[in-house]
């Protein structure tokens, strides 16, 4: 068990060192066989992990890696848990008063009882729109720490059709849209996020030319 | 970085093994191998690849000082004392 967990920790290390330092990660490797055959492969494993991690940001492929994580970290996953959040707890900010849908159904002014079975109805629908929003934004996560760009872009294209949708839904349901406007807004903003780095990464991974495939 | 210059200054032609100079100077792989880097890509230390001692094993980075890395050793141990590298790391 302890060896399998330093052979991962070495594997995480190697990676972390990228193609610039590939060399040293092989490095790494070979000695971590000699430290296995003394009986220290966790402490000379992590020891390559902590190295690996603080030459992270002296290399452009792992300054890369690293803008990768702290934006999918640090704005997509929050952005998805809101989403997802306020998809599964009725939608707090969608109607005035804090108090979502569920305010709006309740008895009250003249137009909650005209409009009650009007939300009722979309109800479902917006639902499934804020959850497909949310999903999106863990798939575009995902995906792009993989590192398929086709991807990001295939699957930004329909979060944000996603958002277009609950927008425009909402507007036709007097609902108050400003919050989802917001998020949209957010949304485009990382979609051109996603754009930059997908420019950054087919500058450090140029894909072989046709001649080169043909080799 | 004193440390490591001097283990490998103790053997200058001798290619030495990382794992053996962690044990030597007792720093671990964490900053055994940034310190390494380092020295390389100043032209301090230079690497090479040995096949391994038995069969099914990787193959191993060893290390040596360079000629620059040489002359920064004998200067670091003439700046502290003009003693050997033990004394003036004393």
């Amino acid at each position: 068990m302890r060896a399998a967990v330093a052979r991962g920790v070495m594997a995480l290390a190697i990676a972390c060192l990228g193609r610039c330092r590939q060399q040293w990660g092989l490095a790494m490797q070979g000695e971590f066989e000699a430290a296995a055959e003394e009986g220290k492969p966790l402490i000379f494993a992590f020891g390559c992990l902590f190295a690996a991690v603080r030459e992270m940001p002296t290399h452009e492929e792992g300054r890369f890696v690293l803008t990768n994580y702290v934006f999918a970290l640090g704005l997509m996953m929050p952005m998805a848990t809101l989403q997802i959040g306020c998809a599964l707890l009725g939608f707090p900010y969608l109607y005035p008063g804090q108090d979502g849908l569920r305010g709006a159904m309740a008895a009250g002014g003249v137009q909650e009882s005209l409009l009650r079975g009007v939300y009722q109805a979309a109800v479902p629908s917006l639902s499934v729109l804020l959850l497909l929003l949310g999903i999106g934004h863990l798939r575009i996560a995902w995906v792009m720490l993989e590192g398929d760009w086709s991807r990001v872009t295939a699957i930004g294209t329909r979060t944000m059709a996603a958002a277009a949708t609950l927008v425009i839904f909402m507007a036709a349901l007097f609902l108050d849209g400003s919050q989802a406007v917001l998020q949209t807004a957010v949304l485009a903003l990382e979609l051109a996020i996603l754009s930059l780095l997908a420019r950054w990464h087919a500058q450090l991974f140029p894909s072989p030319s046709s001649e080169e495939l043909a080799r | 970085m004193l440390l490591l210059l001097e283990a490998l200054s103790a053997r200058q032609q001798q290619w030495r093994h990382g794992y053996d100079l962690m044990k030597e100077t007792g720093l671990l792989s964490g900053t055994l191998y940034p310190l390494l880097m380092r020295m390389t890509d100043q032209g301090l230390v230079e690497a090479e690849w040995h096949a391994p001692s038995q069969p099914g094993r990787p193959a191993r980075h060893a290390y040596r000082l360079t000629a620059a890395g040489m002359a920064l050793a004998h200067a670091v141990a003439e700046d502290e004392g003009g003693g050997t590298f033990r004394t003036a790391l004393a």
